[in-house]
């Protein structure tokens, strides 16, 4: 462990110092970025100047079912709603219109940024690059600590957005030069049919597509998405059904078979936890979590622990300490996880990556920022280890699923 | 005045405090229904006429009906004082009408709208509402955003989202953002749902029918509705407000709600008519189930969605469920 010792260091007056000017830098761009990505703020400047939605777009969903008296069953996501004539699914995008099935949000855009793709955040795959991001309404869950709850718990009519269709969309993203579309903030799941036809599309352009998720959901869809996106990263809310169920309306099984699948699959994976004090923070279920994760998904499937703040239904708790973090990395790295990050702390050494073999820093950042990359060709220049992840663009668009 | 009269009016005050807490909240919702102490008052009214024919076509039917059963409810000596026992004529009112799927007839509405009149309320603090203007669109009512007469209009209305309070507010297991008009703009409330089934909730009815005042009902649809409907009707913007149920049986579905479907139409013809919201709706379940045993269609519980959360409304005290403590009047 003394080759971690750099990951773990106490602090001098004059870290502490760099910190503060880092972290109100990153906070002036966190709060930039969080308040583009508000409804009121569709899309502006990003040439996505599309046609206003009054009311909801309509196109045929995909993966339902017809059941009697003229009520469907939705197969997209493990809640598998049964949805009467002219009511809508959990998700609040779906809706039953005389026995067919409907999606409401097919580019039906809220929110769009060119974000550093450190901010899903992704940090093996094409660290420094930017991610064209983009969001409609609706969460198949309900997250009480969601950062986003503008725009995920409301239906499509509820917010401002913009209709833009996945041509559209791949020539604004090659306007910016952004070699990735990041389906992403609210939960791309919920607007499947959309991003499923886009990364289709966006693979023929030489457009990367990464899916930004919660995991929920089934395996025929998740199997069909995965022939067009490269990259995913899945939020692993906690690793007690407790806490999925009390804090998210939701379930912890759905989302670890989702990614055994991934694995399966063999696209590129990373997982975040976001720690909240008392709820999920406990060393045991860290523990347990990252040992699961080393013997289903392996140890080179990055964990990133991040920071909790106050927000939505959960503003009684406090910020996550500095030192939680620091620990659920030590637990990880004991469990034999290759790359544990911390997350949401500007400037903290957890933020950098380091060969897993010789614990050469090999990529520094400073919020979504990168100061250094020495990694070459996928490996670690000092020993020659080679790095897991996905490095060039090239490398992103020659994947395909193993399974 | 000495401190033993003090010490004396206290402990007088803490027993009777006392009794009053110890009074169901449902009996003191019984005495506020009526001048019958025992129990919550349902009255239904039928008209055979009401089955032939458009509700449209019978107005002034529809109107005499209601102030009949507004003076069986409150056994006032005429209609407008049965009205003013239940409507003060500075209230600003909001008549929460259900226009998904079957919908509320507007000439129901008319009629409550006459009712209020007759209690003083002026028509512009009137306000006759659901989600969103498209819906009260297609179901027949007139939109007015102005400021002459009773107002009608969607929470969605002036613009996409701006229908909704800003925060989240939280009762029970429910966080939503309530619609203005509820939270905000009147201080009574009256709920006219249809008689009609719910293939999740078991029934829509008065309690289910302010799932239209949140923004996301779609995330309380598990375990029957339940006990997330009970949140809703709980919170201060509802129930101190809520004056009077109004359910409207003119056209009623007995099965395969809340969506339209005329093979399980029913022409119940009538309305049923309570200040106790639970009470109410206690009955036009019983109601709708009577009427799938008769079409040999199995009860709702057995049919496997219980309307559960009439039952948690009562256990919690909003009101009565219990049908053996309902007076249920006809006329």
């Amino acid at each position: 462990m003394d080759d971690l010792s750099n990951m773990f260091f106490e602090p001098t007056r004059r870290d502490v110092l760099r910190w503060g000017v880092a972290c109100g830098a990153a906070g002036a761009l966190c709060h930039a970025t969080s308040a583009s990505t508000m409804a009121q703020d569709v899309a502006s400047g990003l040439e996505l100047t599309g046609p206003k939605l009054e009311g909801v777009a309509r196109n045929e969903a995909m993966f339902w079912e017809k059941l009697d008296e003229k009520k469907v069953k939705c197969v997209l996501c493990p809640r598998e709603c049964v949805v009467a004539d002219v009511e809508r699914g959990y998700c609040g995008v779906r809706e039953n219109q005389g026995g067919k099935y409907q999606t409401l949000v097919y580019g039906a855009l809220c929110s769009a940024n060119v974000d550093p793709i450190e901010k899903k955040p992704l940090f093996h795959y094409q660290p420094g690059t930017t991610a064209f991001s983009i969001a409609t309404a609706g969460c198949n869950i309900e997250c009480k600590f969601c950062q986003n709850w503008q725009i995920s718990q409301f239906r499509p009519e509820q917010v401002n957005s913009v209709l833009v269709t996945p041509d559209r969309l791949i020539s604004a993203c090659k306007a910016r030069r952004s070699p990735t579309i990041a389906y992403t903030y609210s939960e791309p799941v919920i607007f499947y049919e959309y991003m499923h036809d886009t990364a289709a599309l966006a693979r023929e352009h030489g457009i990367g597509s990464v899916m930004i998720s919660n995991g929920y959901i089934q395996e025929k869809p998740l199997r069909q998405l995965c022939k067009h996106v490269t990259g995913v990263k899945i939020d692993l809310k906690a690793f007690t059904e407790k806490f999925y169920v009390d804090s998210c309306a939701g379930e912890l099984q759905p989302v670890l078979k989702t990614l055994e699948i991934l694995r399966d699959i063999g696209i590129w994976l990373e997982l975040v936890v976001l720690i909240i004090p008392t709820l999920n923070d406990s060393p045991e279920e860290t523990k347990q979590m990252a040992e699961w994760v080393v013997k289903h998904l392996g140890p080179d499937v990055p964990m990133h622990f991040t920071r909790f703040h106050p927000t939505y239904r959960i503003t009684n708790l406090p910020r996550t300490p500095v030192s939680t973090l620091e620990r659920c990395r030590r637990i990880a790295f004991d469990a034999g996880v290759h790359y544990v990050y911390a997350g949401n702390v500007s400037m903290h050494p957890g933020e950098n990556t380091y060969c897993h073999n010789c614990k050469e820093e090999l990529i520094r950042r400073v919020g979504f920022r990168i100061t250094f990359n020495r990694i070459a060709d996928g490996k670690c220049p000092k020993c020659g280890t080679k790095i897991p992840g996905v490095w060039s663009q090239e490398q992103a668009l020659a994947f395909k699923p193993r399974t | 005045m000495s401190t033993q009269s003090n010490r004396r009016r206290f402990l007088a005050q803490m027993g009777a405090a006392a009794a009053g807490m110890a009074l169901p909240t449902s009996r003191v919702l019984a005495v506020m229904a009526g001048p019958d102490k025992r129990k919550s008052r349902v009255v239904i009214t039928r008209d055979e006429a009401l089955t032939h024919g458009r509700p449209a076509e019978h107005r002034d039917l529809l109107r005499k009906l209601l102030d009949a059963a507004m003076q069986r409810l409150t056994d006032a000596p005429d209609a407008a004082s049965a009205w003013r026992q239940v409507f003060d004529h500075g209230d600003r009112v909001g008549i929460k009408v259900n226009t998904l799927g079957l919908s509320t007839q507007p000439a129901v509405v008319d009629a409550i709208v006459a009712g209020l009149r007759k209690a003083g309320v002026s028509a512009e603090k009137i306000i006759i509402w659901d989600r969103f203007d498209v819906e009260l669109d297609a179901a027949g009512f007139t939109l007015n955003k102005s400021v002459r007469g009773a107002q009608c209009r969607g929470t969605d209305a002036e613009r996409i989202g701006s229908g909704y309070q800003r925060q989240i507010e939280t009762s029970g297991r429910i966080g939503s953002s309530f619609s203005r008009i509820v939270a905000e703009e009147v201080d009574a409330l009256i709920s006219v749902p249809v008689l009609k089934d719910h293939n999740l909730a078991g029934v829509s009815l008065g309690m289910k029918n302010f799932y239209g005042a949140i923004h996301n009902p779609n995330k309380y649809h598990d375990h029957h509705c339940d006990p997330y409907v009970s949140d809703v009707v709980s919170h201060r913007y509802i129930r101190p407000k809520w004056k009077l149920s109004i359910c409207d049986g003119t056209r009623a579905q007995y099965n395969a709600g809340p969506g339209y479907h005329p093979g399980f139409a029913w022409p119940f013809g009538g309305l049923i008519v309570s200040t106790d919201f639970v009470a109410a709706d206690a009955v036009a379940a019983d109601l709708l189930d009577a009427q799938r045993k008769e079409k040999g269609l199995k009860t709702l519980a057995d049919d496997g969605r219980p309307a559960k959360h009439i039952a948690t409304a009562g256990t919690r005290g909003l009101g009565e469920a219990n049908l053996a403590r309902i007076d249920r009047i006809e006329v």
